[in-house]
């Protein structure tokens, strides 16, 4: 299976800035929203639970959101796809739909901190640029499979 | 520019002028509907009015009652009014009586009067909150659930505490319940253990200034409704959507008609209700939220089978995530 990103970079550069919410829930449905009118209508800054948390509900269900960035250094894509292949080994083809460097994270009826499951996934990013500190040049790994090529020709 | 018109033109004017000047006082029937209007309808909504002096010296007598607790539409409202002891009569002549024998009309014109007839604005003082249906969803789904009775006391509390504050000599509270009246005393007299304390069933019927509390939570709510904006941008016509109790066939097809996919309801009604829950099954897109942590850990001690459990039959070793990822909650991703 391979997957093809269908944009460039210049693609990229133009692509639209989206707003998104990051909400507690699993919603099974794919489709249009009215989040300006529906949702946002509906947020209201509350001090009362620390600076720039934020208020709104969800099919009555009370949220307390936060801003949040994309970490430093990335960015933000929504990739769709017209129709996903019904076999597995099929080529995918992604088209890019918009691009945000910032959200609004949502918890359900907590308030958002470090124990949230989302911001300890991020520490990913940390392990990411440990394992990717030295990017493997070519001739490093044109050597290491020529050392391996010889120790087994000593071993046979 | 005909006569007629002119009159038009007048009536008009003073209308947008009161909107304009008076959206923070109730004085009369007609200015309750621009003073809701005026607030958020997504949040509650206290409102007191002025303290007679009278209350202010002589020993008083607090009723309160609710209004629109069953509905699946609109808010609760929480009533109470206060006159001095003695001023029992000028509730009688004002009419206060069981309010649910009173028709809507004959109930606006008594607040009307409470606030406008001199001898029933120098003894009569009232307060309502307007418990948004946002609000009651929200409260009702917290991860530790606060029930609606919950709600209601302290709503209740509440307005009585802002009538203390406000300078209110009370001696003697009077309160309508619908639950068991024991437990609801028991709350209020170890939050007010000075005063006299009386919870009843149907205390609307029985005690005027309950009626005077009632009346005003009632009409409350009926404006409250009436004037309803939805800032989802919903506009139906003459707010026509029923007395929001389930069985109302107006209500039942205002909840059909205005589902949205994603969101449900808008938020006029009270999600929570089992009414609106069932009415989303099938007509709108399944959410499932990270449900509160009920089940509590159990610990008893390691299980010794947990040192073989980790080989299949076919001797094959499953390996478990590694720590460090699976509590940071990262997992390896193949399927999308």
């Amino acid at each position: 299976m391979s997957i093809t990103l269908d944009f460039d970079a210049k693609q990229l550069a133009k692509s639209k800035q989206l707003s998104l919410h990051y909400l507690p829930a699993k919603i099974q449905g794919d489709g249009e929203a009215n989040v300006e009118k529906c949702f946002n209508n509906y947020t209201r800054e509350n001090p009362d639970y620390g600076s720039g948390i934020l208020t709104n509900s969800l099919r009555g269900y009370p949220l307390l959101g936060q801003q949040a960035n994309v970490p430093s250094g990335y960015k933000g894509l929504v990739l769709q796809e017209t129709e996903k292949p019904l076999i597995d080994t099929a080529e995918r083809q992604l088209r890019l739909t918009g691009q945000f460097d910032e959200f609004i994270y949502w918890n359900y009826d907590k308030v958002p901190s470090n124990a949230d499951g989302y911001r300890q996934a991020l520490l990913m990013t940390d392990v990411a640029e440990a394992l990717m500190y030295q990017p493997i040049k070519q001739e490093d790994l044109d050597a290491e499979i020529q050392r391996h090529k010889e120790s087994k020709k000593e071993n046979s | 520019m005909s006569e007629e018109e002119l009159e038009v033109k007048i009536e008009k004017d003073e209308e947008k002028h009161q909107t304009e000047e008076n959206v923070n006082k109730i004085t009369s029937l007609k200015s309750l509907g621009p003073f809701i209007s005026a607030r958020e309808n997504s949040k509650n909504t206290i409102y007191v009015s002025d303290v007679p002096d009278i209350c202010k010296e002589q020993p008083c007598m607090l009723g309160v009652d609710e209004a629109g607790r069953g509905p699946v539409l609109g808010p609760m409202v929480y009533g109470i009014s206060y006159c001095p002891l003695e001023s029992k009569q000028a509730l009688i002549d004002l009419g206060c009586a069981d309010s649910k024998q009173l028709t809507e009309e004959k109930r606006d014109i008594i607040f009307n009067e409470l606030n406008t007839l001199d001898y029933a604005t120098e003894c009569i003082g009232w307060a309502v909150e307007i418990i948004s249906p946002n609000v009651i969803s929200s409260s009702m789904y917290r991860r530790s659930k606060c029930s609606l009775n919950e709600v209601s006391m302290d709503s209740a509390m509440g307005l009585i505490q802002q009538a203390i504050d406000a300078g209110v000599q009370i001696a003697e509270v009077y309160v309508d319940t619908v639950g068991p009246p024991e437990k609801y005393q028991e709350k209020l007299l170890r939050r007010f253990p000075n005063f006299k304390i009386t919870v009843a069933k149907k205390a609307d019927s029985t005690y005027p200034i309950v009626s005077a509390a009632s009346i005003c939570a009632k009409v409350t709510r009926d404006h409250a409704l009436k004037v309803w904006k939805f800032p989802e941008g919903l506009v139906i016509k003459d707010n026509a959507f029923g007395s929001g109790y389930p069985g109302d066939p107006v209500t039942k097809r205002f909840l059909v008609e205005n589902i949205d996919l994603v969101f449900g309801f808008p938020r006029l009604v009270r999600f929570s209700w089992s009414t609106a829950e069932n009415a989303l099954v099938d007509k709108a897109y399944e959410m499932e939220f990270d449900e509160p942590d009920s089940e509590k850990p159990k610990y008893a001690g390691a299980k010794l089978t947990k040192f073989f459990n980790k080989t299949t039959k076919s001797g094959e070793i499953k390996r478990e995530e590694c720590r460090f990822l699976s509590q940071r909650h990262l997992g390896s991703v193949t399927d999308f």
